[in-house]
């Protein structure tokens, strides 16, 4: 592997994008006001000294605001993105390890579910609060209920990543020493799928951060006061007319951790795809 | 090639099956008892409401017998009836779907006529600065959330400028005016044009370089007149598999815009449904939803197979 030096600029840009914000929102306690802290007397208020991206309708900060909400949603991104990891990357390997049966078996579960649009599973599934969610801290029944349909691209990614792997010649070296298939398996090939699964657990990340985005928006999401990226928006539309700031900065953040965990994914895949870089190089004539 | 496409709507069905179980599987986290409360500030439903759940579903009967006769029912075109206003929920959606089907085919067809020209500038000049600056655009595009572009162009050109109305269909009943489309379709086009577009570049630039194309460049016709000709009948099979993708992702997105653009479709009727715990409306959306993609993902597979000769013979 390159050093840092050599990463794909997608990589780098990615990084910064992520690691800023995440710095920014794990600091934010240490730093800011109460981001529930309201002050009738300060409402609407322009970006000051005192509050450098100005208040929102009930006086409360929204640089506070703000990160805090970063707090929750790259939260809820990297939990998602880990439970997304946790189903689809069995699931994708031992289909495209095992093929057949297996795959075909696990190929019908990734349509089934991809049919449905994941916004509508989540809210369906939301709207509905079953028993086994009943309880469950917001942050993480959102998480879960993200999930549910977020190991799909990672399955079919990591199905087509196996598929090709299983031909590999280590395979066959490592199965002639007496190495059963899930040795084979947890031993010689995810190592060697390891960037993939970064590539699609970043890709994750930036779906989840979205669609909870859109869950909190809607009013369904976590739920207020907790300041989250789309409940802020849902927040700025009724002060339509007024206060631009409350509509822009939300929404710059999330666009931001959105390109940020993008980049990444996109990064990783071009540094450990070595025709990719080369194709990028040479204009697109390999 | 019939016994391909046999093939193909076979495993169709099956996952046609297999959604009809994810969804009934839905109804059945919500069933009984736990329908009557709620811990989330959502409105219990009364006792009246679960009884007709209750007779819908048939709940007091074993899963297998439930699921059989739902499924009778589903093949009967009944989805239930609607707990707020006790409509069948298949009229409910039969008169919100023109409103959607409209967004959507007017959504579609911007993204399909944006990209492909965009694509095919960029695959003219792999790695020129139009290639590199599209792809740059509508990549930052793509990471813009739908709801904050919609917010964004509310407040400009309906709050500051007063070009275009706010919200609402315009008074009409159907389909809504076209000033009051214009927001949404743009909304719903932006996102898909990164993928597209990639989509249709990479597909351009590697049907040029088959053979067929070689041998037109050794008989001296120039780059455009290659792409006209070859390149866009290469990768126009490619470019049906889309279809599938793009189904479900405008959908998902037609929730959002409909709702904030409050455009009486499919979308606002899933979003109202959700807020009131309709669970009969919430399911058949989902359920509609579902077959919809697939029957998208399905036309797509079969019209590959019968437009490309390898696969037609194969």
């Amino acid at each position: 592997m390159a050093s840092a030096r050599h990463w794909p600029a997608a990589l780098r840009r990615g990084l910064v994008l992520v690691l800023g914000l995440s710095a920014l929102a794990a600091l934010a306690p240490l730093w800011l006001d109460d981001p529930l802290h309201i002050d009738l007397s300060a409402t609407l208020e322009n970006p000051s000294a005192a509050h450098w991206l100005g208040t929102d309708a009930l006086g409360r900060d929204l640089t506070s605001r703000v990160l805090h909400g970063g707090r929750i949603s790259l939260g809820i991104g990297v939990l998602t993105s880990l439970f997304s990891l946790a189903i689809g990357v069995p699931l994708g390997a031992v289909a495209g390890f095992r093929g057949g049966w297996t795959d075909a078996a696990v190929s019908r579960l990734i349509e089934t579910v991809a049919c449905v649009p994941s916004l509508l599973l989540a809210i369906a599934l939301l709207a509905m609060s079953p028993a086994i969610l009943r309880g469950v801290p917001d942050v993480v029944r959102v998480a879960l209920v993200l999930g549910f349909a977020g190991w799909i691209p990672v399955a079919r990614y990591m199905r087509g990543e196996f598929l090709r792997l299983k031909s590999a010649v280590m395979v066959e070296a490592a199965r002639a020493s007496g190495a059963s298939d899930l040795r084979i398996m947890v031993r010689h090939l995810l190592p060697a799928a390891l960037a993939p699964v970064l590539v699609t657990a970043s890709f994750a990340a930036a779906s989840a951060i979205l669609v909870e985005a859109a869950l909190s928006f809607l009013g369904l999401g976590v739920r207020p006061p907790q300041p989250t990226w789309g409940g802020l928006l849902s927040d700025a539309r009724e002060q339509i007319a007024q206060g631009w700031w409350l509509a822009v900065v939300p929404g710059l953040a999330l666009f931001a951790a959105v390109l940020g965990f993008n980049l990444i994914g996109e990064g990783v895949r071009d540094l450990l795809d070595p025709r990719t870089c080369q194709l990028d190089k040479s204009g697109g004539r390999p | 090639m019939l016994r391909r496409v046999a093939i193909r709507m076979a495993t169709g069905a099956l996952t046609l099956l297999l959604v009809t179980l994810l969804v009934f599987g839905l109804i059945q986290l919500a069933p009984g008892s736990p329908l009557a409360t709620s811990d989330d500030g959502l409105t219990p439903l009364s006792s009246a409401d679960r009884e007709a759940l209750e007779a819908y579903y048939g709940f007091d009967q074993p899963l297998g017998v439930q699921y059989a006769s739902w499924l009778g029912k589903l093949a009967r075109g009944d989805l239930g009836t609607s707990i707020r206003d006790r409509r069948p929920v298949l009229d409910k959606i039969a008169e919100r779907l023109p409103v959607t089907l409209s967004l959507n085919a007017l959504a579609l067809f911007f993204i399909v006529g944006l990209s492909v020209p965009i694509g095919a500038a960029a695959a003219l000049n792999p790695g020129s600065i139009a290639d590199r600056w599209s792809a740059t655009a509508t990549y930052l595009l793509y990471a813009i959330p739908v709801f904050w572009a919609a917010l964004l162009l509310q407040r400009l050109f309906a709050v500051r400028l007063g070009w275009l109305p706010l919200y609402g269909s315009g008074g009409v009943t159907g389909i809504p005016r076209v000033a009051n489309m214009v927001l949404p379709v743009v909304c719903l086009t932006y996102g898909g044009l990164a993928y597209v577009s990639r989509f249709v570049r990479t597909n351009l630039i590697e049907s040029t370089r088959m053979e067929t194309v070689l041998s037109a460049r050794a008989r001296g016709l120039t780059r455009f007149a290659i792409l006209v000709r070859h390149g866009f009948r290469l990768a126009a099979v490619p470019m049906l598999t889309l279809a599938g993708f793009l189904i479900p992702a405008l959908f998902a997105g037609s929730v959002i815009v409909e709702t904030i653009f409050q455009l009486p479709g499919l979308g606002w009727l899933f979003i109202e449904a959700a807020y009131q715990r309709d669970i009969p409306v919430l399911l058949g959306v989902t359920l509609i939803s579902g077959a919809a993609a697939l029957a998208g993902i399905l036309f797509a597979d079969v019209t590959y197979a019968l437009a490309d000769p390898r696969v037609r013979r194969g």
